[in-house]
């Protein structure tokens, strides 16, 4: 009797799901009327403890909770900072190395069951906090991936770290003479040595304040529990799917900035002028690995902005680089924000080949065609990179034209000829390390074919990431291809890229060593933004352009795409804090 | 049986000892150092060498070896490199929603192929199986990106039927978002289904049993739905009984392009930043699953057919 029945009951049983699914659809394909806004991250989320905020998309995701000391301005460019939690810019010692910092007043922390003292209410923020969370970064049984920001610059920090190495545990009581907590609200942090980029560490989420309360609360499970003093705070957490967020009702008073680029009053940049933020009630964050779902979901009104997927350029963008008729017909707005970043083809100059023959390097420098390149692989989406230090940064020269990135096939073979390489007779193939994946690949295919035109042959060595990096961290392989992002906006940062004290390990992948370049760059660490210090940095980018460490590539442009209901939107390079800004039109999600 | 069970259980320790060997040797000579992916792009060696300290990594192999064995034998899955997440949350969280997708998704598939399989082995020879064969290798034949490429753009975007992706946890809200993957699964699998299940079926089809129950004169369609497709039960068994623990792993391509939190991508991710905790678990876990598969389709085959006996 029953083997009869349960047939029947399964269909049925479908068929009611199934109903049930369809109908439920039409309600979910609405688009949503309240004031949230709805984002996607193109990786999961790594937890949302500062400490481990070393990416792009976790940085912007704890900042959404957590707040430094400073602060980028949203609209201005070049990029500035300006107060976050401190109530002004710190004062600087005559020997520039001590900073001193006021905090704002009346700021308090999210409430959590962590603060057991006020019964769960959020406590006020102290400059103890940021001591505290300054030497979260120094504390060797974290391992903070942000611990360089600090490493060998505030005085007594490394000593703090080296005795809790010692003790096998640290002791957050003992003092740091660098960090000195002169009240409730001022902070002193004193350094090595004079370092003008080092208050750019003070904006980047890793500096943010946490509540010890918290930390020692929670444990290792702290990176799931986040209490900061930022805009927002936690609702909903799956930090591989989606993250939801709604308005900290304790969040201090903070306004929309008054002042931009001169574009931006007729962007509409400036209509919320001197509001208070946030404008949001909830921020929906949702994990979208794969280009096409985010690209789909963006195009459906789901998403209230997106970048655009290569694969969907031509669906959005025209061949002079505006928005498609269908695109504009939607009402959405198109931005474009050149990246502070660059990529290029490294040498390895420990290598015995490549690493000593400059003449060699000069020539496979000059048979890559940029702008084509520039057209298959970034859809025009970029710009040639001349040399180390991209637009937009003190250093940059527009007028600059290295001359070993002129595509010259001629002038390539006659360095070669000068190398001791006629034709790339003698030559052996290049040892070329490549990524694995569809991109590199197709780009590694072009490089390979581009130098078969002057006799140059590659032995490409493809590896998962993983093997990649270490073997870039090793000083294997004799070339490969990489990019590096801004951590700040200062040519420093792209310029210590070939200090022979970087070597790998260190950032200096291509092992570069110059004791010139050294001496210069030594000097521009004492140096404030000047003319003097913009000189040196030029001198240095020269010294790299003749020597050819790397193949310059290009420096992106990124372009991204907006609803018109999604106000105040413009893309930032150092995205941490803004989502504040943010406004929703709702009557015009529809 | 529970002698056989017994055996079984302990012929298992061998088993998971060499995979969790395969597994050490494989990621210590391929797999990458993990303290670099920690490290990040500022790395030093000083803290690199901390790094390696702290994890254990600059300890002798043998040792960590032992590490590795006794943290299986304890099921201590400890944290991830790359997340710091609990691997046994990970783990906890994530099966689940892989299971909410693959378990319905498997048992249509299952369901609708074994009865076209049965249809279409039933008119063997006739034009409605060789449009069937002909279906099943174009559907073959269309690699799975394809489905779920064309299932996202116009099932979900063009004609609105369904979510592009995204993941409920509620219940049944989750079924709102999981149908459309469903739907994918089966036209994904059906085309291997059917036609496995109709060869099993048509082996059947030349034994003499069926050719004594046609000559005792029962009807086709009796001797199919009595005799055949009880009797190619084993076969179907095997494919069945083998798949059902590794649906709790989830589906990397579906999980990844419907935004479904499940198990799919863990492995991935894990091989991605040189995960060992993540991978170490996996692998034992999975090792696991197959060795429970294995001793189940066992018992099924001695339930299902008389003549198999456990010893």
């Amino acid at each position: 009797m029953m083997n009869r029945k349960n047939p029947l009951v399964l269909v049925s049983a479908f068929a009611l799901v199934a109903a049930g699914m369809f109908s439920g659809c039409s309600k979910k394909n609405e688009l949503d009327q309240t004031n949230t806004f709805y984002t996607s991250s193109i990786a999961k989320i790594k937890g949302l403890d500062p400490a481990f905020a070393d990416d792009l998309y976790s940085g912007i995701e704890t900042t959404r909770i957590y707040e430094g000391l400073m602060q980028y301005e949203y609209l201005k460019r070049p990029y500035t900072l300006k107060p976050a939690l401190a109530e002004a810019m710190p004062t600087l010692s005559k020997d520039g190395k001590t900073y001193t910092f006021k905090l704002k007043k009346g700021i308090v922390f999210q409430d959590d069951k962590a603060f057991k003292a006020s019964n769960g209410k959020g406590r006020e923020l102290v400059a103890e906090d940021f001591a505290y969370s300054f030497k979260r970064l120094a504390d060797p049984k974290l391992n903070s991936p942000m611990w360089w920001l600090f490493d060998g610059k505030i005085e007594g920090l490394n000593e703090w770290r080296d005795a809790a190495q010692k003790a096998g545990k640290p002791d957050y009581s003992a003092k740091v003479s660098g960090l000195k907590v002169v009240d409730a609200t001022t902070l002193e942090i004193k350094l090595k040595t004079r370092s003008y980029q080092f208050i750019y560490s003070l904006a980047m989420p890793a500096t943010s304040a946490v509540a010890h309360e918290v930390v020692e609360e929670y444990g290792p499970e702290f990176l799931n529990h986040p209490v900061g003093t930022g805009a927002f705070k936690l609702a909903e957490y799956n930090p591989s799917s989606q993250i939801v967020y709604v308005r900290n009702p304790s969040f201090r008073e903070d306004f929309y900035p008054t002042e931009g680029e001169a574009s931006d009053t007729a962007e509409g940049l400036l209509a919320d002028a001197g509001k208070k933020v946030p404008f949001v009630d909830k921020i929906v964050m949702t994990v979208h690995t794969e280009s096409q779902p985010q690209w789909l979901n963006f195009m459906q009104g789901k998403l209230d902005a997106a970048p655009i997927p290569k694969d969907n350029f031509a669906q959005a963008i025209t061949a002079s680089k505006e928005l498609t008729p269908e695109l504009k017909s939607k009402g959405i707005h198109l931005v474009k924000e050149p990246s502070l970043d660059i990529t290029h083809t490294s040498f390895n100059m420990t290598d015995p080949l490549v690493g000593k023959n400059k003449l060699l390097r000069q020539a496979i420098s000059m048979v890559v065609n940029v702008p084509e390149e520039i057209e298959l692989f970034y859809n025009g989406r970029a710009v040639s990179a001349q040399g180390p230090i991209p637009p937009g940064l003190a250093g940059y020269d527009e007028s600059l034209k290295n001359p070993y990135k002129e595509f010259n096939i001629e002038k390539a073979k006659e360095l070669l000829k000068k190398a001791g390489y006629p034709d790339g007779k003698g030559l052996p193939p290049l040892e070329y390390l490549s990524l694995a994946d569809s991109t590199a690949r197709q780009m590694t295919e072009y490089f390979q074919k581009s130098l078969t035109a002057i006799g140059i042959q590659l032995k490409v060595q493809t590896f998962s990431w993983p093997e990649f990096q270490q073997s870039l961290k090793n000083k294997k392989g004799q070339m490969w291809s990489f990019a590096w992002g801004a951590d700040y906006p200062d040519a420093e940062n792209f310029l210590q890229l070939f200090y022979s004290k970087n070597f790998s390990p260190g950032p200096n992948d291509s092992n570069f060593s110059s004791p010139e370049f050294d001496k210069l760059y030594e000097k521009s660490l004492t140096l404030n933004d000047s003319a003097e210090r913009t000189a040196i940095y030029k001198k240095m980018a020269a010294i790299v352009i003749e020597e050819t460490p790397w193949v310059f590539g290009v420096h992106r442009v990124t372009y991204g795409l907006s609803h018109p209901w999604l106000k105040n939107y413009k893309p930032h390079e150092f995205l941490h804090g803004m989502s504040k800004y943010y406004k929703i039109d709702t009557s015009l999600r529809k | 049986m529970a002698t056989f069970l017994v055996r079984r259980i302990l012929g298992a320790i061998p088993i998971i000892f060499g995979v969790a060997l395969v597994v050490f040797i494989l990621f210590n000579v391929v797999g990458g150092d993990p303290a670099l992916m920690m490290v990040g792009k500022h790395a030093t060696a000083q803290q690199i060498a901390d790094i390696r300290h702290e994890y254990g990594l600059d300890q002798p192999l043998i040792i960590q070896f032992f590490h590795y064995l006794k943290d299986i034998a304890t099921f201590d899955f400890g944290r991830s490199y790359a997340t710091r997440q609990k691997i046994s949350d990970m783990i906890a969280n994530g099966i689940g929603p892989s299971l909410s997708l693959t378990l319905p998704a498997f048992t249509l598939t299952t369901l609708v192929s074994v009865a076209l399989g049965l249809l279409v082995s039933y008119f063997r020879g006739k034009v409605i199986d060789r449009v069937s064969v002909i279906l099943c290798v174009i559907g073959m034949s269309i690699p799975s990106l394809g489905y779920i490429l064309f299932g996202q753009y116009y099932l979900a975007y063009e004609l609105r039927w369904f979510p592009i992706s995204g993941y409920d946890y509620s219940f049944p809200g989750r079924f709102e978002y999981l149908f459309l993957p469903m739907i994918l699964w089966l036209m994904l699998s059906i085309g291997y289904d059917v036609r496995f299940y109709r060869t099993a079926m048509l082996e059947e089809t030349t034994q003499d049993y069926v050719r004594t129950a046609r000559a005792k004169g029962l009807s086709e369609p009796k001797v199919f739905f009595k005799h055949v497709l009880k009797n190619s039960m084993v076969p179907i068994v095997t494919n069945v009984v083998l798949e059902i623990p590794l649906l709790i792993l989830g589906s990397f391509l579906f999980e990844t392009f419907f935004g479904i939190p499940g198990l799919g991508s863990i492995t991935i991710d894990a091989l991605h930043n040189s995960d060992f905790p993540v991978i170490k678990t996996m692998a034992f876990v999975t090792s696991l699953l197959l060795i429970f598969g294995n001793i189940v389709t066992d018992v099924v085959y001695a339930l299902v057919d008389p003549r198999v006996k456990l010893k």
